[in-house]
């Protein structure tokens, strides 16, 4: 430690900056992605048509039940280009990151759904709301409240598995600081470094959610 | 105005409603009374669908509403319901709770609709209240704004499931008489209490529920003053 290269660093840094902003970048798309799917999939599991369920809890299963890291793999090297012919680091990553966020938002809002007291749906409809309109006006802005908290607990993992996307050689932070170490041959300088900077990411995200359960969180 | 045949509801194994036959006339204030788990809600429920209707037939408005195929949005729409529990929208304001179906069902303007609140707000005595959230009113305020916000549809008929159970005694008054002036003023109302004076001054007819079945009716004088069955009378025995 006491020969540490912080010219060696330096001289990476512009690389590690890169890193950074496609980190935040696939966090960002993930993040969005990810609560659209799992909207629609946390519904999914809630709706009375039984293909839907079994469809969401399939989806849900899947991408609960095994490791990013293989799906990863999975979709990178065998489903893209099965489908598309050839693969891009780029999109195999938003689809691997996403597919896995949205499985796990599904639960954050079928739990935040059901967590809404069955009075409201019943008020909502004894008004003559549809099942949609009460969805949308009365259950989900109360549910998306209390979920807030799980939300912003998913995104800062999301944030931190896409280190995982290095395997794909996804040129993110990740990426960059194994990079330095294969042409330096250095260890603690490029990955410390790294952690520093995830830990860094990490703590102004959860600062995020912190000002957005201050604003939005209480009822 | 609601007809009801032979209605049978039945959750799981367990039958709540054994038969109940009945008819709410125009103009009419019917409540319903009877020891608890005698179906008296669960009827009311099955009036606007709320609960899936077992078997039997319910008649709202010329409507057949066990008939699946029937837009039960648009009865909903001219069936008014206050729940026990009040239910109102804890993220909205007490004009936006108010507002949003004559908004969003009945497409009115935000300013019609916003007119249409005040006035309401001014009957139920709480004007001064239409910014605040309903976390910050009384329990008895809450349940007269729940009545606005029924009445905001302009319904043909109020349903009331047991709107006074869950206040504070001092509270009941102040609802009741919102009922009260409700009931003067002609609407038709179907009403589970267990406030027996309300059913003997206000209603015009009065039904005993216990064990699935409608055992007595008849006029609030007659029932409470000579019930000819035996389960009414031991009832009454025990609440007056």
């Amino acid at each position: 430690m006491t020969d540490f290269q912080w010219d060696a660093l330096i001289k990476y840094l512009p690389y590690f900056f890169d890193g950074l902003v496609m980190t935040v970048e696939l966090t960002v798309i993930a993040v969005i992605l990810g609560t659209v799917l799992g909207l629609f999939a946390g519904m999914g599991r809630l709706t009375k048509i039984a293909p839907l369920r079994w469809l969401s809890n399939i989806y849900v299963g899947f991408f609960r039940g095994t490791p990013l890291f293989v799906q990863i793999l999975l979709i990178h090297f065998a489903v893209m280009p099965g489908i598309f012919g050839k693969s891009s680091a780029f999109v195999s990553g938003i689809v691997a990151l996403s597919l896995n966020a949205g499985a796990y938002i599904a639960e954050i809002f079928r739990a935040g759904i059901q967590s809404i007291d069955r009075g409201q749906m019943e008020a909502a409809r004894s008004l003559g709301l549809t099942q949609g309109q009460a969805m949308r006006t009365v259950i989900l802005p109360q549910a998306v409240r209390r979920m807030l908290p799980p939300l912003g607990n998913e995104a800062i993992m999301l944030l931190k598995d896409s280190s995982l996307l290095a395997a794909i050689s996804l040129q993110e932070m990740t990426f960059y600081a194994k990079l330095m170490q294969g042409k330096t041959y250095l260890a603690w300088e490029p990955y410390l470094t790294l952690a520093l900077m995830y830990l860094v990411l990490t703590m102004l995200l959860a600062q995020v959610v912190k000002f957005l359960e201050r604003k939005y969180g209480t009822l | 105005m609601i007809t009801v045949r032979n209605l049978h509801k039945s959750f799981g194994q367990n039958e709540v409603l054994k038969g109940v036959d009945c008819e709410i006339k125009e103009r009419e204030v019917v409540c319903v009374i009877g020891p608890s788990g005698s179906g008296k809600s669960t009827f009311l429920r099955c009036l606007n669908r709320l609960e899936d209707i077992t078997s039997g037939e319910v008649i709202v408005l010329e409507k057949n509403i066990t008939d699946p195929r029937i837009d039960i949005n648009a009865v909903r729409r001219e069936v008014g319901m206050v729940f026990q529990r009040f239910n109102l929208f804890p993220h909205k304001t007490v004009l936006e709770n108010i507002t949003l179906a004559p908004q969003m069902v009945r497409k009115e303007s935000k300013a019609k609709a916003r007119e249409t609140a005040l006035e309401l707000l001014g009957k139920v005595g709480l004007r001064d209240k239409a910014n605040a959230y309903p976390n910050q009113l009384s329990g008895g305020q809450q349940q007269r704004v729940a009545i606005a916000r029924a009445l905001a549809m302009n319904p043909k008929i109020m349903l009331f499931d047991e709107p006074t159970s869950a206040l504070d005694p001092e509270m009941v008054g102040e609802v009741l008489d919102v009922m009260k002036k409700l009931a003067q003023e002609g609407m038709t109302m179907v009403v589970v209490t267990h406030e027996m004076g309300f059913a003997r001054e206000v209603g015009d007819r009065v039904l005993f529920m216990d064990q699935g079945y409608i055992m007595e009716e008849g006029k609030p004088a007659d029932l409470f003053g000579n019930p000819q069955n035996e389960r009414t009378r031991n009832f009454l025995s025990k609440v007056l």
